[in-house]
């Protein structure tokens, strides 16, 4: 409780501060992005004198970004479904069942090291691999290194829920006749639902945002996703500033989009996320 | 472990004695295919000598000693730990403080803590641009607020340091939001008695900080600073958006170095090396946060 009058106005104070300390950077991409080049480059003004939208046509007419954002959103969506799929079933069975020779508790834990593994390390063999394979430059192998990250993500995450699950339901469910399965999907699922949601938001946030192996497996607006043409719009060697910042604000704008969508649930999607 | 008279139905009827490893199967497949597998056949490649992609023949630990005689290697790893020490210690601080202004439960408070952790969603690559837009020496938010006040716009980008500490920054503003979302959460699941007994007691708020928070909250500050530190070893995609490295190698992060000698200088043998140093570096620290965890929770 905040009693003294000077106390609230602090409290106020610094988190304005922290307010401020946050937006300004972004506030000032979507500025520069919504400026004229001739503006950026010579006038040096805070804000924008005269509104333009062609930074954002280019983007859209000669740089493919419409493909980028239909990459990003086919790899992003089918990766985190199958993951959440494949990914719940193998949490419930390490969650519930004693395998052979105590083998859920190694993989349980196999999993939980692979997930704090950083993906730099495996990014050579995976280039190689899928150069044999003849998959480089494809969104299938954006996919499938996806989901494989983020199964590890959903058992991480959805093992300790359906752990909180009592078990008497599912007896219960069998008793009335249900397999195993059915009971897992009719009664345990629904209740782990909350799990679920923060399990994806989290996922989706992650997958969206990656960039190493989109970099390493990409190299055409065929399979390139939203950071890469973002990413690529940088190093020639006139930096075309408006392009640039414009590129940004669309590159973030579907997953902020998605984050104020799901805002709810986001906080606890991205705490249990970083912790469990 | 839950006591589950479940085991007992499993070995009912034969399909649910399966079903287990019907339903574990896919997911180990995939994890089994995609990183397993390509960390053993690294582990390969990093004894290797290759030439033009090709495993030329093997060379044993050439690898492993090279990256130590590298003065490249050890300059990216001191570089690393600098900025890994400096940013995941500033991100501590202003996270603790953040989380502890942000754990009372006011009005707007959801939507501000909200707003306040946009940094950690907006994309790598695109937290990158937008620094590049803040610090570029022309056109840059900073070089425009010295030009309102008439002084000279700071080079940041061109100079080695100024390049490390905008990098730095750039990482403070980015996960700052992450230290404040765990240790909120570390906050809020701390009992109220001590506090309570501390009021009573008339313990002044700074006391009350010292003796309780703190020692509360430790077990959960060090498993977020552990995990932050171990994302932070591996930073690429912003130092690739606004430095690359650079200059010279003030910016270059050992993930960086690894990617550029596969990629640009083709030693596929020296980089898988070089990177599974980096993983064994991870998987120690790992060991230690998944110990923290196991002691804290369940």
């Amino acid at each position: 409780m905040i009693r003294s009058l000077a106390g609230r106005i602090g409290w106020s104070v610094a988190v304005l501060a922290a307010l401020v300390f946050a937006v300004t950077p972004l506030i000032w991409m979507v500025l520069t992005s919504v400026k004229s080049n001739r503006e950026i480059t010579q006038d040096g003004s805070l804000l924008p004198e005269a509104l333009t939208i062609a930074n954002y046509v280019s983007l859209f007419s000669g740089r493919q970004f419409g493909a980028y954002l239909t990459n990003s959103i086919i790899v992003t969506t089918l990766s985190v479904a199958l993951a959440l799929a494949l990914g719940t079933m193998a949490a419930y069975v390490l969650a519930r069942f004693r395998l052979w020779a105590g083998m859920q508790r190694y993989v349980g834990f196999g999993l939980l090291m692979v997930r704090l593994l950083p993906p730099i390390v495996i990014i050579v063999p995976i280039f190689l691999a899928a150069q044999q394979l003849g998959l480089l430059n494809t969104q299938l192998s954006l996919i499938v290194v996806y989901a494989t990250f983020n199964v590890t993500i959903v058992v991480w995450m959805m093992e300790s829920f359906f752990r909180e699950i009592p078990v008497d339901l599912e007896e219960a469910a069998m008793v009335d006749g249900d397999t195993r399965f059915t009971a897992f999907r009719r009664i345990v699922l629904p209740l782990a639902a909350p799990g679920l949601v923060a399990t994806g938001i989290f996922a989706v946030i992650t997958t969206y945002n990656e960039f190493l192996f989109a970099l390493v497996l990409t190299s055409t607006p065929a399979a390139e996703t939203m950071p890469i043409g973002a990413a690529t719009l940088i190093g020639r060697i006139n930096v075309d500033w408006g392009a640039m910042s414009a590129a940004g604000v669309i590159g973030a704008l579907p997953i902020v989009v998605f984050s104020i969508f799901v805002q709810k649930h986001l906080v606890r999607g991205l705490t249990m996320g970083a912790v469990k | 472990m839950t006591p589950s008279i479940a085991r007992h139905t499993l070995r009912g009827s034969g399909l649910d004695r399966v079903l287990p490893y019907l339903m574990l199967g896919p997911a180990l497949f995939l994890v089994l295919g995609v990183i397993v597998y390509p960390l053993i056949d690294g582990l390969r490649s990093s004894t290797g000598f290759f030439r033009f992609g090709r495993l030329i023949r093997s060379v044993g630990l050439d690898n492993y000693r090279q990256a130590f005689n590298d003065p490249a290697f050890i300059e990216a790893l001191v570089t690393t730990a600098r900025f890994v020490v400096l940013a995941v210690t500033i991100e501590t601080v202003l996270g603790l403080g953040l989380a502890l202004l942000c754990a009372r439960e006011v009005r707007f408070i959801r939507r501000l803590r909200a707003t306040l952790i946009l940094p950690m969603i907006v994309t790598p690559v695109v937290v990158g641009i937008v620094f590049r837009l803040i610090y570029a020496s022309d056109v840059g938010l900073l070089a425009s607020f010295a030009h309102a006040f008439g002084v000279d716009p700071p080079q940041i980008l061109s100079t080695g340091s100024g390049a490390f500490w905008g990098l730095v920054f750039l990482d403070v503003w980015e996960w700052t939001p992450l230290l404040f979302l765990i240790l909120l959460a570390g906050i809020q699941s701390m009992p109220v008695e001590p506090f309570e007994a501390a009021r009573v007691d008339g313990a002044g708020a700074w006391r009350t900080f010292v003796d309780h928070t703190l020692p509360l909250l430790r077990p959960t500050i060090l498993v977020a600073v552990t995990l932050r530190a171990i994302e932070a070893l591996t930073t690429f995609d912003q130092v690739y958006v606004l430095t690359r490295g650079g200059p010279g190698t003030s910016t270059q992060l050992i993930s960086i170095y690894g990617y550029q000698t596969f990629f640009q200088f083709q030693q596929t043998g020296y980089a898988a090396a070089m990177l599974f140093i980096v993983a064994l570096v991870v998987l120690i620290g790992a060991g230690f946060a998944v110990g923290l965890m196991r002691r804290r929770g369940r």
